[in-house]
């Protein structure tokens, strides 16, 4: 029930935003439609700590909990936002995506595992919590990049309609993007740390098969890459902005064709 | 006859590209006039080239030999143009060029619905045509009467009607495009390359803003100075305006140069050891100052002026409501300006009608006084006061439906006929003759008016 109130909030957000695209981000709308994602991740905290509570456990193992946290991370990203003015249009992108990630959790069924890991623990959570953050990161990269293409493409063409004036400034949308690989990238690769010194100590050898592994390793040389292309002359804003978006566009496919291809993969996010 | 026609070449019919080629000068617009007025059958000539437009007004109007040389004028001014000149010109004749200016100096025809700036750009053509002692106004009493009465059309349209309200300005779109591609203008550095009026009001828009610093360069290096003073900047010499382009964040051209100033070479090497940041470029200038080329280069964004008038303009809907009240000033102006020019042509004939007649009046008097030679002073007088009012009644008739046939258009043919059927002779119907502009003229007692000049 209080997953559904979020996505309430979630679903007014998105429609405020969609209605403030067409007026061109005047008036009010933006603002009240941020005001309304903000409550939505308000609720969903809520969920999630009710979920805690009522399971003993963190909502970090299986498949719907974890969905709907990493839904929760990346609304977390957008809140995070507040200070940035127009930037915080990047809702227009971020708010979809969490919808979906919330839609697909709770047609699942958030419910605890059916075989908790033994391994579960301060250890555990805040390796899955930092690699939730920087996919979080990632996905915040990607919006602003996406929206920075957007912005650029308006600019370039000179047609200046609503979706130009909707759209936030280019310098506060790579600043967002980069924001949010730095933070991804730090936070990820702290995750992936901390991963592989827990096969260390427990399991003493790397499963190089296991497609979470290989996923993971693929999302961290992605998140390289998106940082490294702003290295050199040229417009490195854009091709930044270009790498997120790719980048994270890969990541949620390679996700996606693991899940198809890997039968006992249920525990896989 | 027509009183005017127009030639010209504007934002509705040609892309910026092409209107720059047809752009004058000042100096340019006088010597043409002038060749343009005493070497063809041109009575009178005002050019006004502005962004948005260069036409040229011609007196007499509907005459092919006329309308053909200042297309042949414009055409050579725009030189070689792929599939001709005439593909962008239009031609307005008689009520048609009349309406036109008017539509013009009422913002009506503009780029940006009821700008202001037109009206101004309008007052410095017909200035320029007439204004200079030293030469022959190149507008006589037809364009003269025109352009004061468009003037006041345009002051009409802006005071009573609600077209120029929030019209979008060169400086409010600069200022937005600035904001979406830096966000917080706040530290930005600005260059002003020439010394327009248009470049100093985005730069005023741009400062309340946050701008760091501001670089003015001008071929004429006193005239930097004194706007850099006044926007409180500093100015450099057009020579170093390179060295300056290497830091700038914003740049606004608008010079009156007839050639780039800046050029993808020239630029490449400007900006060699810049940080490679975005680069906004505002090219207010026709003809345009920087090579289109250079908006190609990464991390430029190059606007000319037809670009920046693509931007949303959030009361357009609200100004385009007020068209038909506008539209109904037009009229009536131009409707007060055809009476006028058909009027003027009669004042001659009634003028001519009335000494014919004065005369019989004044011989048949001198025979009747050498029969009656015994008639007193006193009854001489009423019967001389009597005569006049006669011949008063008897002409007033005429006089009225000959004006009312002149202001309907049939002027002409009315005028034949009073000659015809009165002998008139050597009617005098030159131009000259009319009445001056502002006036109300009374010929034998019979008023003539003159189209408004003023909002009343």
């Amino acid at each position: 029930m209080t997953h559904a109130v979020a996505l309430l909030f979630y679903i007014g957000s998105l429609i405020l935003w969609f209605r403030s695209l067409l007026s061109g981000g005047r008036g009010r709308g933006p603002g009240i439609a941020f005001g309304l994602a903000a409550a939505g991740v308000a609720v969903h905290i809520v969920a999630l700590a009710r979920f805690t509570a009522e399971y003993g456990q963190l909502p970090l193992n299986g498949l719907a909990p974890s969905l709907s946290t990493v839904a929760l991370v990346i609304g977390i990203g957008l809140v995070a936002t507040l200070g940035l003015g127009e930037g915080r249009r990047v809702g227009i992108v971020l708010i979809p995506v969490v919808i979906l990630l919330e839609v697909v959790a709770v047609s699942l069924g958030i419910r605890p595992a059916p075989d908790p890991l033994d391994f579960q623990g301060a250890w555990f959570a805040f390796h899955v919590t930092l690699a939730f953050v920087g996919l979080g990161g990632l996905a915040v990269a990607f919006a602003s990049g996406l929206l920075y293409l957007v912005q650029l493409h308006e600019l370039n063409t000179k047609r200046m309609g609503r979706l130009f004036q909707f759209t936030p400034p280019l310098a506060t949308l790579d600043r967002l993007v980069r924001t949010g690989l730095v933070a991804g990238f730090i936070t990820f690769t702290l995750a992936l740390a901390l991963g592989w010194l827990w096969t260390a100590s427990f399991r003493q050898s790397f499963d190089q098969s296991n497609p979470k592994v290989l996923w993971a390793i693929m999302s961290w040389f992605i998140f390289v890459v998106a940082l490294g292309v702003r290295a050199g002359g040229g417009v490195k804003e854009r091709r930044s902005a270009l790498a997120s978006v790719v980048g994270f566009s890969v990541i949620v496919i390679s996700y996606l064709g693991l899940r198809l291809v890997s039968s006992g993969g249920g525990f896989f996010l | 006859m027509s009183p005017v026609s127009v030639v010209g070449v504007s934002h509705l019919t040609a892309p910026v590209e092409i209107r720059e080629r047809f752009s004058f000068t000042p100096t340019e617009a006088e010597s043409v006039l002038g060749g343009l007025v005493t070497g063809s059958e041109v009575e009178e000539a005002v050019l006004l080239s502005t962004c948005n437009r260069t036409e040229l007004y011609v007196c007499p109007g509907g005459n092919e030999y006329v309308r053909e040389a200042a297309e042949r004028v414009l055409s050579e001014k725009a030189g070689e143009v792929v599939g001709g000149t005439k593909q962008y010109l239009y031609r307005h004749d008689g009520e048609a060029a009349v309406r036109h200016l008017y539509r013009v100096a009422g913002g009506l025809d503009s780029l940006v619905l009821g700008e202001a700036e037109i009206q101004g750009q309008v007052k410095d053509a017909y200035e320029l045509a007439g204004g200079n002692p030293a030469t022959p106004p190149l507008a006589g009493p037809i364009l003269h009467r025109l352009f004061q009465s468009a003037l006041s059309a345009g002051g009409r349209i802006r005071s009573t009607t609600p077209i120029g309200e929030g019209a979008a300005s060169v400086a409010s779109v600069a200022v937005e495009l600035a904001r979406k591609i830096f966000g917080s203008l706040e530290g930005r550095q600005v260059m002003i390359l020439g010394a327009g009026t248009t470049a100093e009001l985005v730069v005023e828009a741009l400062a309340r803003d946050g701008i760091r610093g501001l670089v003015v360069s001008n071929r004429t290096f006193e005239r930097a100075s004194e706007l850099a003073r006044r926007l409180s900047g500093h100015a450099v010499h057009f020579d170093e305006m390179p060295f300056a382009l290497a830091k700038t964040d914003i740049l606004i051209a608008s010079t009156a140069a007839p050639h780039p100033l800046v050029t993808r070479d020239g630029f490449r090497h400007a900006r060699e050891g810049s940080a490679g940041g975005p680069l906004l470029i505002l090219d207010l200038a026709i003809p345009r100052d920087v090579e289109p080329e250079v908006g190609h280069e990464a991390n430029v964004f190059l606007y000319n002026v037809d670009d920046l008038h693509e931007i949303k303009d959030d009361n357009l809907l609200r100004r385009r409501e007020s068209v038909p009240e506008a539209e109904v000033i037009v009229e009536e102006y131009a409707r007060d300006f055809l009476h006028w020019y058909g009027t003027r042509g009669v004042v001659p004939v009634i003028r001519s009608l009335r000494s014919r007649w004065d005369d019989v009046r004044q011989r048949e008097l001198e025979r009747l006084w050498q029969k009656l030679s015994h008639v007193s002073e006193e009854d001489r007088d009423n019967v001389e006061a009597f005569s006049k009012q006669l011949l008063n009644k008897l002409l007033h008739d005429p006089t009225q439906r000959l004006k009312q046939g002149a202001g309907n258009g049939r002027g002409v043919e009315f005028i034949d006929a009073v000659r015809y059927l009165h002998d008139l002779e050597a009617v005098e119907t030159d131009s000259s003759e009319a009445p001056e502009p502002g006036d109300d003229e009374e010929v034998g007692g019979i008023e003539v008016d003159a189209p408004r000049t003023d909002d009343g």
